[in-house]
């Protein structure tokens, strides 16, 4: 009885939503309410004119909308913290925990790709991360790449490696990074003259307000990404990490 | 050809949803569920959304696999009857 109730309500939910996504505009028309509003006509034909970037869409995230953009990577940043407080931290000088007590060994085939691709995605990353502001990406997404790259590489080498290689010491301090940019460059539009979140500073001659936009662009995105990495680094550590009494020291 | 292949997009996302779903093999069901998000990364690519392309793979198809497999490690790899 439980069990038809529940197919039931699924087939009704399943039945409302394909009727509402028969309702919505189809891909790529030119009469979708999106491309006629004053909006999208105002972020076209003013962005870079207004914002000084090179690209609409990093024009558009930073520069019209970078409180909605503060805001969201606060929030992001506090529920990772969450998770982090909730997980608990591996003790600090007790790094010498690893997981990598599985009974089967890692392969050399495995551990010697891993040792040959983790050098390029992390370049990749980069790559990501600084071409942000012209192309797909940005800082949070190269992030994620770095954390995942370390990640790959904690899972094949077991903690001791990679915690020898991302010290306790930087990860700590690096992990607010995201924010603390953010709320610095903010202030520098302040101090440039402008308001909060103003790249394009009004104190300084109009030539070189597009070098600054760009490479403050750029602080903001290393920011968020190096921030992004440690986190979720330091999330994988405190999940794999052993409790003190099992720990073994190498 | 485009409606072919998100045609055959769509019912893969489907099946793989509903294998991972209802497969008694957590492992098994997690890596089903990164197939889902590598499958859901390359519709993102197709509805012209990159941004969240490149956010699908790495996150959702990279991090959150080897956090789930960690956390299924910590506990046990079966699903009790």
């Amino acid at each position: 009885m439980k069990s038809v109730v529940s197919l039931l309500f699924i087939a009704a939910l399943l039945g409302l939503l394909l009727y509402v996504v028969a309702y919505m505009p189809p891909m790529g028309d030119p009469e979708n309410p999106t491309n006629s509003s004053d909006v999208t006509t105002r972020y076209l034909e003013k962005a870079e004119e207004e914002t000084h970037t090179v690209n609409a869409i990093t024009g558009i995230i930073l520069n019209y909308r970078g409180y909605d953009t503060m805001g969201e990577v606060s929030v992001i940043f506090c529920a990772l913290a969450a998770v982090l407080a909730v997980l608990g931290r591996e003790k600090r000088g007790k790094i010498y925990a690893y997981a990598d007590r599985s009974r089967v060994p890692s392969s050399v085939i495995v551990r010697t790709m891993v040792a040959f691709l983790v050098p390029f995605i992390i370049l990749f990353s980069i790559y990501t991360i600084l071409h942000g502001e012209l192309s797909p990406g940005g800082g949070f997404q190269g992030g994620a790449i770095i954390g995942a790259s370390m990640i790959i590489f904690t899972t094949i080498f077991g903690l001791y490696e990679s915690s020898e290689r991302i010290p306790q010491k930087l990860r700590f301090p690096l992990e607010g990074s995201a924010f603390i940019t953010f709320f610095v460059v903010g202030v520098l539009g302040l101090v440039g003259g402008g308001n909060f979140l103003t790249y394009a500073w009004p104190n300084i001659a109009t030539d070189l307000q597009p070098a600054v936009v760009l490479w403050l662009t750029i602080l903001v995105e290393i920011g968020i990404g190096v921030g992004g990495a440690m986190v979720l680094i330091s999330i994988l550590f405190s999940m794999i990490r052993e409790e003190e009494e099992i720990a073994v020291a190498p | 050809m485009g409606t072919a292949l998100n045609l055959i997009f769509i019912v893969l996302m489907v099946a793989t949803a509903l294998l991972a779903v209802f497969a008694r093999d957590l492992l098994a069901a997690v890596i089903i569920f990164s197939v889902y998000s590598l499958i859901m990364a390359l519709m993102w690519q197709r509805l012209q959304a990159p941004d969240l392309a490149l956010t699908e793979a790495a996150v959702g198809a990279g991090v959150t696999t080897v956090l789930f497999v960690v956390a299924i490690f910590k506990t046990r790899r079966r699903e009790e009857e």
